[in-house]
């Protein structure tokens, strides 16, 4: 059977195509202001790209910030759920999962493909992608290059604000006092993923741990992550995915 | 789950009745206590005469009363009751209609947050505070809570005028006894699966609980019961769910109802608002004072250190009531169950009970966060 996971993020919309066991296909897109339509979109263009009809595909569950406003999903699941079963497929030894996304970050203990225990960020953007993203923004550099400036840093800024709005002013006057730009990439870089690590470990998360989400992109990111818990992280190659990856295997029924 | 239940509305439909009584026991001279914590015996209070109502804000609406004020990086409870005080005095139109109808606050020396905020309230209400003891446990803990109910004692028969009889505080004990025992049945039918009555219902009547004259309450939870034990409810749809943490005073039902919504089924409810209030009765044979003395210290709250009798007794009412999972609440900014939490996880852990940390305050913003939290949980445990 063919199905399909949405994932309607606060950030992005990820649309995914699944059979038997085996993705056919995928797309990621901004989600703009209107999560149906992002949904919506992102689903007809997968089906044109992937050469097929809505008819073809069986269930199609959704996840996310999102979910429940998805009207043309036959179910909706939490991305604590979908992720757990997306990275548990690519990797099935995973014991615990990190995901920075662009409003909140998660930290997830997994016992035999199924979550254990979980936690979640506060109600603030710090340790997510917002934060890179203002902070990128202070520092008048592309979100993109962000992690490949931490990495050549010698000297990283040491950036105490946990704050988004805090840590921008932070910047700008770390730009001031004329610190490089690759030094104050690797300090925002290093805080969050204190800040990230934390969580980890508060969840007791030690080795076989996977990093999705879109700040997984961010090799620096990767990089301080790995220094912070002392273990190589598993990355898929679409770190984005896991989470639409996880609903269309949830939609497949009980296998 | 639980249409079948017209005693509830005895309940909703309560407010106007009991605010007019209030206002012609007044005229009849009767004074009327606010209070704001279950440490405050009620027992004391009607013995001497009085009447009295609970003042805890479960409302976001008189919190930026209480801003102006206080710092906003506070417990939300003692910041909208301390907003409703403010406004009812200072003749606002936020507050409750019972505020001014009380002649003095009955406070207690509990958390940093309202020890501090009832050095304030005096500025707008009388206000007297009940001191008690940190490390409870001890003879000498015992015998300093029992030296300050007898000075609350002294204190309501200044304010009526009347004697605080040992009779007088053994017939109310006796009557509070009664109410506890009628929980009791409440509480002691919920243990059955399918409930037959839904977890937010129930805290709409223990929000009341302080509210209403004791006879009021327990018509109405009597007729409860009986309705209760009639009902067919429908099958189960979702995991067996138990609330432990802070108090939901009214206005208060974010949460649970977002568990409910989310096909949680809450079952009970270990806090302020559940059965902390009338779990342990009081001995009706033992000298009055000392009976209560040593009742009202073996209420479990954070407050008390070190709080063991709260974490055996959360393991013991989940196993109780045969609970998935429990979803522990804390009100923001409220550093003593927050910071016992973990004790609390650390017990349930070695039971295989999942635990679900939801901090919030009375606003709306995070509705999405918690739902999000809360669905995961329910797919976890289910």
């Amino acid at each position: 059977m063919i199905t399909a996971g949405i994932d309607a993020g606060a950030a992005t919309t990820k649309a995914l195509l699944f059979r038997d066991r085996e993705i056919i296909g995928y797309r990621i897109g901004i989600t703009a202001f209107d999560f149906p339509t992002a949904a919506r979109n992102m689903f007809d263009e997968l089906l044109a790209s992937c050469d097929m009809r809505r008819e073809e595909v069986g269930n199609v569950y959704a996840t996310g910030y999102g979910r429940n406003s998805i009207s043309f999903a036959d179910k909706s699941i939490s991305e604590i759920t979908a992720h757990t079963k997306g990275v548990s497929f690519l990797f099935p030894e995973v014991q615990g999962i990190i995901d920075v996304g662009g409003q909140d970050s998660k930290v997830i203990v997994v016992e035999d493909g199924r979550v254990a225990d979980f936690l979640m960020n506060d109600k603030c953007a710090a340790g997510t992608g917002k934060f890179l993203e203002y902070t990128a923004k202070a520092l008048e550099v592309p979100i993109n290059d962000l992690g490949g400036l931490a990495l050549s840093s010698n000297h990283p800024a040491d950036i105490t604000s946990m704050c988004t709005v805090f840590a921008e002013s932070e910047v700008i006057s770390l730009r001031a006092r004329g610190i490089t730009k690759e030094d104050i990439a690797a300090g925002l870089i290093a805080s969050i993923a204190t800040r990230v690590g934390v969580m980890a470990k508060r969840m007791g998360l030690k080795e076989h741990v996977a990093f999705v989400g879109g700040v997984a992109k961010n090799g620096g990111m990767k990089a301080a992550l790995e220094k912070e818990l002392g273990t190589i992280l598993y990355v898929p190659s679409e770190p984005q995915i896991t989470g639409a990856l996880g609903a269309a295997i949830a939609a497949q029924g009980n296998r | 789950m639980s249409s079948s239940l017209p005693g509830l509305d005895i309940f909703k439909n309560s407010y106007e009745f009991r605010i007019a009584q209030l206002k012609e026991e007044r005229e009849n001279g009767i004074k009327v206590v606010g209070t704001l914590c279950l440490y405050v015996p009620d027992e004391i209070i009607f013995a001497a005469g009085a009447d009295r109502i609970v003042l805890c804000g479960g409302r976001a609406d008189t919190i930026p009363v209480a801003e102006q004020s206080l710092p906003r990086n506070i417990c939300p409870l003692i910041k909208s009751s301390f907003g409703a005080v403010v406004d009812g005095c200072c003749g606002g139109n936020l507050a409750c209609a019972h505020v001014p109808l009380v002649d003095v606050v009955v406070a207690e020396a509990t958390c940093d947050g309202k020890k501090k905020m009832y050095e304030i309230l005096p500025d707008y209400l009388p206000t007297y505070v009940l001191d008690l003891p940190q490390k409870p446990g001890s003879p000498e803990a015992l015998n300093y809570f029992l030296s300050e109910l007898r000075k609350f004692g002294k204190f309501m028969e200044g304010l009526t005028g009347n004697v605080v009889s040992d009779d007088a505080l053994k017939r109310e004990i006796r009557s509070a006894n009664e109410t506890k025992r009628l929980l009791h049945r409440l509480f002691g039918l919920r243990r059955r699966d399918p409930p037959p009555i839904r977890g937010s219902e129930v805290l709409r009547v223990m929000q009341k609980q302080f509210f209403l004259s004791p006879d009021q309450f327990r018509q109405g939870v009597g007729q409860l019961c009986n309705e209760m034990e009639h009902v067919t409810p429908d099958a189960r749809t979702g995991p067996r769910i138990m609330i432990s943490g802070c108090p939901m005073a009214a206005g208060n039902t974010k949460v649970p109802d977002i568990i409910e919504q989310k096909g949680g089924v809450i079952v009970v409810e270990e806090s302020c608002t559940g059965t902390r209030s009338f779990w342990d009765l009081v001995d009706e044979d033992k000298d009055p004072w000392t009976a209560l003395a040593e009742r009202y210290l073996e209420i479990p709250c954070a407050c008390m250190t070190p709080n063991d009798q709260r974490v055996a007794r959360i393991v013991d009412l989940a196993k109780q009531y045969d609970v998935h999972g429990v979803v522990y609440y804390t009100l923001q900014f409220c550093h003593a169950y927050n910071i016992e939490r973990l004790r609390v996880q650390r017990a349930l852990k070695k039971e295989k009970i999942p635990l679900l940390a939801i901090e919030s305050d009375y606003g709306d913003s995070d509705t999405e966060q918690i739902g999000i939290r809360v669905d995961a949980f329910l797919e976890m445990i289910a």
